[in-house]
């Protein structure tokens, strides 16, 4: 075997432009899953860092239900509770600084955190990197997070004044919290004060603090050794009666925060299936091209004596090379693209990542992976070496290669190794269980598309050469017939780029949809053409914030929008409270049942409910029914009114709309959370300077629905360019394909070209020709990826948490992928090209 | 045909007391290849029989399309007669597994094709060495070096061991191909068209090289082949037309290969 061995490497040195591109190939699909595996594995250690920052060693947490908080009596009987070692209790509140002499002007809202600092530390540890700790009694004394520190100009023994409800509180800092400190979403501006400091802040003027606590947001729960969560709640169950509560434990807000990543994560596990796939077309043809070239040898070495099983050998020997030097490159690669990859989320603000985890196991699974998906793809051409009879090869004088044609069905063997690779690899983040179907839904389109090319390649190359046709009718000619010589090769080369262009298109589709699905709402939701948004429940009606900015001239409408969550049969919905005679005034909402006419008054009225149509038809809920929903005082009932098609965007689905006068009397809403102003038209250049220096006054934060749709059109942008760039990877390998193939029809093709040279026929007529060649390639691959991605945009839209969004085709992306795929075809094609023009005519008909 | 002695005698004994054997080295037997066309069967080989003694050298020689070829590769184990056998040393080799045909090819016979007979990657000794490689063995080994250096110079090409094929003329290339061949000292060397390629001066360094291998080693050869100066170096030529033998003509063995006798003897037989 050694001796073989030695002609397999030799075999493989012979071709190293051919052997080079195919190893960077491998090193490009392995390099896209190292850095999925390397991202999704970071993101599960950021969520596991960020649930550890956010409930400590809390075994369980007791979150208030309602705005107004829990209540110590509510915090009694949680101690109560068998089972309970320690229930520390937790105000937290959004506010501002206020201004000091000599520093600098902050607008950035703080998030503060009222503890009880004898039983917090028990709870989690609150890291100082200078002072001192707060102890049980102090006064205004507080801990700062260094970011805070270093943005604001603060650090210990400096006075901070923190505006609350009533008089702004004067505090000294004690200490300074490493980093961003213990609260997650706060981006680092956090304060840590005792928790009746924290309470104070919410005692308006005039009122008089309570002796009891009152407002804690959330109470988290260490356990006796022994005791067991699911025993607790059971417990707790029975027993908390006060106020409306939320238990959760800490896989619960672990797996939100995964499923929260999800989208991103199967999107980018599916592109790292994608590419591999498009690096297995690119080995496949290789091995075939391999194979067809060297047909006479293997033939001898049959005739010589040979075993099938040496020639598989042979052939399989030199996949594991290619393999192996392709996946450790590509281990290398992948390290770097994950860290791009890290850098390029965490820019884009849409995911918390500290950086990607490289692990062994993913650096194993990267290697096992470019082995396996390389030695299968070497299979079929492998079992056709070894079936070339001696005699066969002997007897078939001018194209041997014909006898060895790739097979374009191995493919599926191919993929279905992927798909199996996908599952066993592949992020389970998310709950949704229709994700592996969709992607081997995807595969299929793909494979599909792939499989039906060798029959569409006539009248496809037909078509899409007229351009050619048109300046190089020749060339054309002598292209769309190198292009039929081999139908699978050619299959095969334009199958990985239309792979690639699919993918691109499809997220282009993808891209477009989730921009629209998150822009929609604003047009047909926000009755505004401005939005003020409060840190602190604003106070409605007279003397409210909304009268206040309604009564500037120029405004048209001022509508206090609030958000809270309601409780429906065991299930968390969120809902938005609204004045329905303003959204009947503004005209928003799309009503798919139900009059607005009726419905909107029906709502300010009492005792309605206006539900999203996805979110009624998921919950099975019809116009007219009621709805039993819990308040303070036990069940409210809410007639659904209307269906809308949109609504506000909640966690989980479009909130459900409430009158106000409903969620101020049943369900604790104690203020607006933002403000939607319109402006009466043609006065919003001169209205909108008095309300945003109004909303600065009362501490809003005016933004303009255009600045809200730019931001959130920005973040998609900058999430899906690194799908885009993902997607490339596959195009890229497409490109090495075609390099490949268009080498090798030169190849085979030498003695024709030599002919037609010497019938005079010019250098540049060859090279055109092939560049014709290329480019009728890569217009096929456009077209048919086009399509194809077209259809698995809508697919991947349709699955997507925030529902069918419609199909959108992207056009642009379209366009961009036609220009890409036959821009990338004839660059890749620009040395085969060269190659023929300089062939020697005379060397070329005899055939060497 | 019944298999026959040489009639003229033979000018050098390969056993050296005179002692000939009985049996003959290779044996067909109303050997019948059809291949089926759409349409039609062609009849490629029509019921041949003749044998080949050991250490002869004998030539199927006719024109294209007489079944000379496939005549040669159903004697070779290289393809399976429609009907009919092939006994190589008594033992029937037309409907062995692909196993069984293999380890034939690779310890029994040797081969000599009209072009791309040598790997272009390897150099001279390991194309002659590749049966070696091949079979498992260590081409490098004292043994296997010196049969390997002993091939190459019955070709006559000591000295360009390290050459690779493209460094190596056509005619040089094909002795490389001879030596390849024979090296595993085979029972049977078969040879299809070698000089077909090759201009005329080459083409006889050829033949003098498979000659020289049949008169030094004893080394059984098939020749086949459409030229009567290539066939005139055979101890017998079997004249082939349309599939059948249509003639046996026994030159002897001669040491001056003239083509008269044959010549002759086929504008006799109106060819």
């Amino acid at each position: 075997m050694r001796g073989l061995a030695r002609y397999a490497w030799r075999s493989l040195v012979a071709r190293p432009a051919r052997t080079l591109l195919t190893i960077l190939g491998i090193a490009i699909g392995v390099a896209v899953l190292v850095a999925a595996l390397g991202v999704d594995s970071g993101l599960d250690v950021s969520i596991d860092r960020t649930v550890a920052s956010m409930v400590g060693r809390a075994d369980i947490r007791v979150a208030a239900f309602a705005e107004t908080g829990l209540s110590a009596a509510s915090l009694a009987q949680v101690e109560g509770v068998p089972g309970v070692a320690l229930a520390a209790p937790v105000i937290e509140r959004r506010t501002f600084l206020g201004s000091e002499a000599g520093r600098p002007v902050s607008t950035e809202p703080v998030t503060i955190l009222g503890v009880d600092p004898s039983l917090e530390p028990r709870v989690r540890d609150l890291t100082l990197v200078r002072g001192t700790a707060l102890a049980a009694g102090d006064g205004p004394v507080v801990l700062v997070t260094e970011r805070l520190a270093a943005s604001d100009a603060v650090d210990v023994g400096d006075s901070m004044v923190i505006l609350g409800a009533g008089a702004p509180l004067r505090v000294k800092v004690a200490g300074v919290l490493a980093g961003d400190g213990p609260e997650v979403g706060s981006s680092g501006r956090t304060v840590v004060l005792p928790i009746r400091t924290a309470q104070a802040l919410a005692v308006a003027d005039g009122e008089t603090m309570p002796d009891a606590l009152a407002g804690i947001s959330r109470i988290d729960v260490v356990l006796a050794a022994g005791a067991t969560p699911d025993a607790v709640i059971a417990t707790m169950g029975r027993t908390l009666s006060v106020e409306p509560y939320v238990l959760s434990v800490p896989r619960d807000v672990a797996a939100t925060l995964r499923a929260s990543t999800a989208d991103v994560r199967a999107t980018m596990a599916l592109l790292a299936a994608i590419t591999l796939f498009a690096a297995a077309i690119l080995i496949l043809n290789t091995m075939s091209m391999t194979v067809v070239e060297r047909v006479r040898e293997l033939g001898l070495l049959r005739a010589a004596g040979a075993g099938r099983g040496q020639i598989v050998h042979v052939v399989v020997m030199q996949a594991l090379v290619l393999g192996a030097a392709g996946s450790v490159a590509g281990l290398l690669l992948g390290v770097m693209l994950a860290e791009v990859a890290a850098a390029w989320l965490r820019a884009s603000g849409s995911l918390e990542l500290d950086g990607p985890s490289i692990s062994p196991a993913v650096l194993l699974a990267g290697l096992v992976t470019g082995l396996a998906i390389t030695l299968v793809a070497a299979v079929e051409p492998a079992r056709r070496a070894a079936g070339i009879s001696p005699v066969a090869v002997m007897r078939v004088r001018a194209d041997p290669g014909s006898l060895v044609r790739a097979h374009t069905g191995w493919l599926v063997a191919v993929v279905a190794v992927i798909g199996v690779v996908a599952v066993l690899l592949m992020p389970g983040g998310a709950a949704d269980r229709s994700g592996p179907v969709r992607a081997l839904v995807v595969y299929a389109i793909l494979l599909t598309a792939v499989l039906l090319t060798p029959a569409l390649l006539g009248p496809l190359a037909r078509v899409v050469g007229l351009p050619f046709a048109a300046f190089l009718r020749l060339e054309e000619r002598l292209a769309r017939a190198a292009i039929r010589r081999d139908p699978s090769r050619t299959a095969l080369t334009v199958g990985a780029l239309i792979v690639g262009l699919a993918m691109v298109v499809a997220l282009a589709s993808v891209a477009g949809s989730a921009r629209n699905t998150a822009t929609s709402w604003l047009a047909d939701v926000v009755p505004g053409d401005e939005i003020l948004t409060a840190i602190a429940p604003a106070p409605v009606g007279d003397g409210g914030v909304d009268r206040q900015v309604a009564a500037i001239d120029g405004v048209l409408r001022a509508t206090p929008l609030a958000s809270f969550d309601l409780a429906f049969d065991g299930t968390r919905l969120e809902a938005v409270a609204i004045r329905g005679a303003d959204f009947l005034a503004d005209g928003r909402l799309v009503f798919t049942a139900g009059d607005r006419a009726t419905a909107l008054p029906a709502l300010d009225a009492g005792g309605a409910a206006i539900l999203p149509a996805s979110r009624a038809a998921r919950l099975g809920i019809g116009l007219g029914d009621a709805i039993a929903v819990a308040s303070g005082a036990g069940l409210v009932q809410l007639r659904v009114v209307g269906l809308v098609d949109r609504s506000f965007p909640g966690r989980s689905g479009d909130a459900v709309l409430v009158g106000w006068g409903d969620a101020v009397d049943h369900f604790g809403v104690a203020g607006a959370d933002s403000i939607a102003v319109r402006y009466a038209p043609g006065r919003q250049a001169e209205a909108q300077p008095q309300v945003e220096a109004l909303a600065r006054e009362l501490a809003l934060t005016a933004a303009p629905i255009s600045r809200v749709a730019g931001a959130v059109a920005d973040a998609l942008d900058r999430l899906f360019g690194l799908l885009d760039l993902l997607a490339l990877a596959a195009v890229v390998i497409a490109s090495l394909g075609i390099v490949n193939t268009l080498s090798m029809n030169t190849w085979e093709r030498v003695r024709e070209l030599g002919m037609l040279r010497a019938a005079g026929m010019s250098r540049s007529q060859v090279w055109r020709s092939v560049l014709v060649e290329a480019g009728i390639l890569g217009a096929i691959g456009a077209l048919v990826g086009s399509i194809a991605g077209v259809a698995i945009g809508a697919l991947l839209a349709g699955g997507g948490a925030s529902g069918w969004s419609g199909v959108v085709v992207p056009w642009p992306a379209i366009g961009l992928s036609l220009v890409l795929g036959v821009a990338l075809a004839m660059l890749a094609a620009a040395q085969p090209a060269r190659m023929a023009g300089r062939m020697s005519i005379v060397a070329a008909v005899r055939g060497e | 045909m019944t298999p026959q002695l040489p009639q003229v005698p033979v000018t050098r004994s390969m056993f050296g007391t005179g002692t000939r054997p009985a049996l003959p080295i290779l044996e067909a037997r109303m050997l019948t290849k059809q291949y089926r066309m759409p349409g039609e069967v062609v009849e490629a080989v029509r019921g041949v029989t003749l044998g080949v003694m050991p250490g002869e050298f004998v030539a199927l020689m006719g024109p294209s399309g007489s079944g000379k070829s496939t005549l040669l590769q159903l004697l070779g184990g290289l393809d399976r007669p429609t009907s009919g056998e092939v006994l190589l040393e008594g033992e029937p080799i037309g409907r062995l597994s692909d196993s069984d045909a293999t380890r034939l090819r690779r310890e029994r016979t040797g081969f000599v094709f009209q072009s791309f007979n040598l790997v272009p990657l390897l150099n001279v000794v390991e194309n002659v060495g590749l049966p070696f490689t091949i079979a498992g063995q260590d081409p490098r080994s004292a043994e296997l070096a010196g049969r390997i250096r002993e091939a190459i110079a019955l070709v006559e090409l000591t000295g360009k061991e390290r050459h690779k094929p493209d460094q190596l003329s056509a005619g040089e290339r094909q002795r490389v191909a001879v030596a390849r061949a024979i090296v595993t000292r085979p029972a049977l060397l078969f040879a299809d068209e070698p000089t077909g390629n090759l201009d005329f001066t080459t083409g006889i360094d050829i033949l003098n090289a498979l000659w020289r291998t049949c008169v030094d080693r004893g080394q059984t050869v098939v020749l086949v082949t459409h030229d009567a100066k290539a066939a005139a170096y055979a101890d017998r030529v079997f004249v082939m037309q349309s599939g059948r033998v249509q003639d046996e003509i026994a030159l002897g063995r001669r040491d001056d290969h003239g083509a008269a006798p044959l010549i002759a003897r086929l504008a006799q037989l109106g060819l």
